[in-house]
């Protein structure tokens, strides 16, 4: 026996001298035409990294963003690609559950040049650390500026607190709301609800409104209650920083307890689904404001994103994730194609293409976008749009892109 | 009872010779499993040390509630409640001030490391006055109670916690100023030793810690003070056993292990960011897998805890790697088969296995197989009759104490 084991040790032993993972890693250096590439770019290809959640809360959405992403890789390497390369994406589905990310991120990482899309708040929390030291350009699926202070974080559209800011400027405009008036917001517990309060928080302060501030869990759906306590404060609108179904819930509340007043939502509180549901007689009076334009935009870009969604033939139903991921992947292309002026195809060489964008165009499916200045949301733009049913995706316009005055003067948290 | 006296007798006496040659044939298979381990970092990629730290950490947490719920008889659902309170004790220490928004003391993160587990110890002494008088499943419901506790204070003391919205980054583990980072150009046979391997390393530590002093405490007469304990109060007071004590130094324990599960979990996910509602990374479903690893494992064992960890923690992981890698379970939307789901899927299957036809978990049918070995043995006479117990010693006589006297 004692045979056996020593045989075995020894043969432990010359199994660990050879075969083990030394000198596998990447390689880096510059090619003929003297663009210089480390990781996640061949000869030939391109390769950018989506985590995505295909599977759990956050599907719809992912999937439409997801889908959005390989349309622009069709269009653009049809169009040539960049630096004589073709682009290509490296999908894996975390379910949106942050210790699957953080053994994923591992796998994925020295793949890929950048990430043109990283699903979720929790996410992008626990890769944050990853993401600075590996210098990886990311570009999340989640709009908080409190992400913004990793240099490598790239947020395509403008930030929660932005959002609510424009959006109560809107409602005043409209006369909805007045200075002094007593007004509601709605938010759920973590970083989205607590972004969205912070913009609320400062337009309040600049218009002495009086906010009723009311914290709710993501896991509470019955918000009748807290709708009938605000009625008795005298609210005269609720802000909204929930989920759709809560949405939902409030709205009908709303109208059931006849109270009526406006509510106004952040990009995420509203779902089409919800014309389905109960509540689809009570979104009359919710005002949702977001810088990504929904699926059903009457602009050339969003038609032509539809009808190639349409021939590709996806088979979920298109949503304005769609948009927004086509939008994001045009965001990559012009930061690719820069990079690539500068031949520097490196993580260190795409950062500084970011910085240099100042203009980003995407056929207006997202604002104007400038990442020249750290810390700040690239766009503080936003459209005003209501639900209605008879359209494709469920929403329309009811006020075009503009931003507020009280939203220039607004400093972002990491706004240096 | 007396049963139980002899059977402590006989574990007692010294073994005869044929004996110690299976033990020491035991202590040759550990051996070689750690050999392996502390290979396995030459070989993996990055991704599987990663996953594998994560089964370690689980590991850890369920060596911990093994002892509280196995051998000590007291059902518990409070070990996210630990999990927080461990990462959080770790994270203010060792964490420096620059960060405006938080407190930090900026310790030796070695030192902050030792004082979270004593901390979670104290905590979970702090909770004896319930867990001494309740038993069984009102135990496990009032334990629930501190992981909605923790869901309050993860929330409202954000100026530890770093708060739900963007949470607060631990100081890296540093060791003497050697740190746990990708820096240095160590190589051990050609093999850059970065972060992936060296916190492989530290947390292959602690785990083969936690495991020996768990095996300590178990074949002790602490372990015995417990089992009496589990198996009938009067009759452990009776033998001059303080129950109360015993009852509170299980649950202290425990608490310990849990928190230093805590601190592996905030190391491990760079950040310390409490949960946003009941189903976070400490919350209750934590608690529930935790519970799953020692039910799979076999209660009040040891070495099944470990087996536990691994399938709990370490299925999904080590099927949403492989998913990506092959292609498989790449569904998406509505009804598709994902890894979590399988794993989920599979880990529920294990429990209603092991409820229905194997009580005694995986750890039971692992010492069958050593059992008929021994029984090879026997037949080719060179193991006397008095040593033929199909579990030569630790927790499987205990429990058939169990199952004989109810």
């Amino acid at each position: 026996m004692k045979q056996r084991l020593s045989l075995a040790l020894a043969a432990m032993l010359i199994i660990a001298a050879c075969g083990t993972k030394a000198g596998e890693s990447g390689s880096s250096g510059s090619d003929a035409s003297g663009v210089k590439t480390d990781f996640g770019v061949t000869a030939s290809d391109i390769t950018l990294g989506v985590m995505t959640d295909m599977t759990g809360p956050f599907k719809n959405l992912s999937i439409g963003i997801t889908h959005g992403n390989q349309l622009w890789v069709n269009d653009f390497n049809a169009a040539g690609g960049v630096c004589g390369r073709k682009v290509g994406l490296q999908v894996v589905d975390h379910a949106y559950k942050a210790d699957q990310a953080k053994t994923l991120y591992p796998q994925l990482e020295p793949k890929v040049l950048g990430f043109v899309q990283v699903v979720g708040s929790p996410i992008m929390a626990a890769l944050k650390q990853n993401i600075q030291s590996d210098k990886v350009t990311t570009t999340p699926a989640s709009w908080s500026s409190e992400l913004l202070d990793n240099p490598y974080v790239m947020i395509v559209g403008t930030t929660y607190d932005v959002e609510m800011i424009d959006g109560m400027s809107y409602l005043q405009d409209q006369g909805m709301i007045k200075d002094g008036d007593t007004v509601g917001h709605i938010y759920i517990e973590g970083e989205y609800g607590a972004n969205g309060l912070r913009g609320s928080r400062y337009y309040a302060q600049q218009h002495h409104l009086n906010l009723r501030e009311v914290k709710i869990t993501s896991s509470d759906n019955d918000l009748t209650n807290i709708v009938t306590g605000l009625r008795g404060e005298g609210v005269k609108a609720i802000m909204l920083t929930t989920t759709p179904a809560q949405t939902g819930s409030v709205a009908a509340a709303n109208k059931a307890l006849g109270l009526n007043v406006p509510l106004l939502g952040n990009n995420p509180t509203y779902d089409p689904v919800l014309l389905n549901s109960p509540a689809a007689n009570a979104l009359d009076r919710l005002y949702v404001v977001a810088s990504s334009v929904p699926y059903s935009a009457d602009i050339p870009k969003a038609k032509e994103v539809s009808s190639k969604y349409k021939a590709a033939a996806f088979p979920e139903p298109p949503n304005a994730g769609v948009d927004y991921g086509y939008a994001v992947a045009e965001v990559w292309g012009t930061v690719l194609k820069k990079a690539c002026d500068n031949k520097d195809l490196t993580r260190d060489g795409i950062l500084r293409a970011l910085q240099q964008t100042t203009s980003a165009d995407t056929g207006n499916l997202v604002a104007a976008l400038d990442f020249s200045k750290a810390g700040a949301p690239p766009t503080r733009q936003v459209y005003v749009a209501q639900a209605d049913a008879t359209v494709e995706g469920g929403i329309k316009y009811v006020k075009p892109l503009f931003e507020a005055p009280e939203a220039k003067g607004y400093v972002a948290p990491h706004q240096k | 009872m007396s049963e139980l006296a002899t059977r402590t007798a006989v574990t007692a006496t010294p073994v005869k010779a044929p004996a110690k040659s299976l033990r020491w044939l035991k202590l040759a298979a550990w051996l070689a499993v750690l050999v392996v381990l502390l290979a396995l970092p030459l070989y993996l990629q990055a991704e599987w040390l990663k996953a594998g730290q994560w089964m370690m950490t689980g590991a850890v947490g369920a060596i911990g509630l093994t002892m509280l719920v196995g051998q000590a008889g007291q059902l518990s659902l409070a070990h996210a409640f630990f999990l927080l309170a461990g990462g959080t004790t770790y994270t203010v220490l060792a964490s420096g001030t620059e960060d405006g928004r938080v407190v930090g003391f900026g310790l030796d993160p070695l030192l902050s490391l030792l004082i979270a587990v004593a901390f979670t110890a104290l905590l979970g002494l702090a909770f004896a006055p319930v867990s001494g008088r309740l038993r069984g499943i009102y135990l496990g419901v009032a334990s629930l109670s501190l992981v909605f506790l923790g869901l309050y204070f993860g929330q409202s003391a954000d100026r530890l916690t770093g708060g739900t919205s963007t949470g607060r980054t631990p100081a890296p583990f540093a060791l003497f100023g050697f740190t746990f980072d990708s820096s240095g150009s160590l190589q051990i046979l050609g093999v850059p030793i970065r972060q992936a391997e060296k916190m492989w390393y530290l947390y292959l530590a602690l785990t083969v810690i936690a495991f020996v002093l768990a095996r300590g405490a178990v074949n002790s007469r602490v372990g015995r003070s417990w089992r009496a304990v589990r198996d009938h109060e009067a009759s452990a007071a009776a033998m001059g056993v303080n129950v109360a004590r015993a009852k509170a130094g299980a649950f202290a324990v425990s608490s310990a292990y849990a928190g230093l599960a805590g601190a592996m979990t905030v190391l491990w996910f760079d950040i310390l960011k409490p949960d946003e509602n009941e189903f976070g990374t400490y919350g209750i479903n934590v608690s529930i897998a935790y519970l799953a690893m020692v039910i799979i494992g076999g209660l009040g064992s040891i070495g099944g805890a470990l087996v536990g960890a691994l399938i709990v923690f370490g299925l999904p992981q080590v099927l949403s790697l492989y998913s990506t890698q092959l292609g498989i379970f790449t569904g998406s939307g509505e009804g598709a088969f994902t890894p979590v789901l399988v794993s989920t899927f599979v880990y529920g299957a294990a429990i209603i296995l092991v409820v229905l036809f194997e009580p005694g978990g995986l750890a039971a049918i692992g010492r069958r197989i050593t059992g008929s070995l021994h029984r090879d043995r026997k037949k080719e006479g060179t193991l006397d009759e008095t040593a033929a117990f199909p579990g030569p010693r630790g927790d499987a006589d205990h429990r058939r104490v169990r199952h004989q006297g109810g």
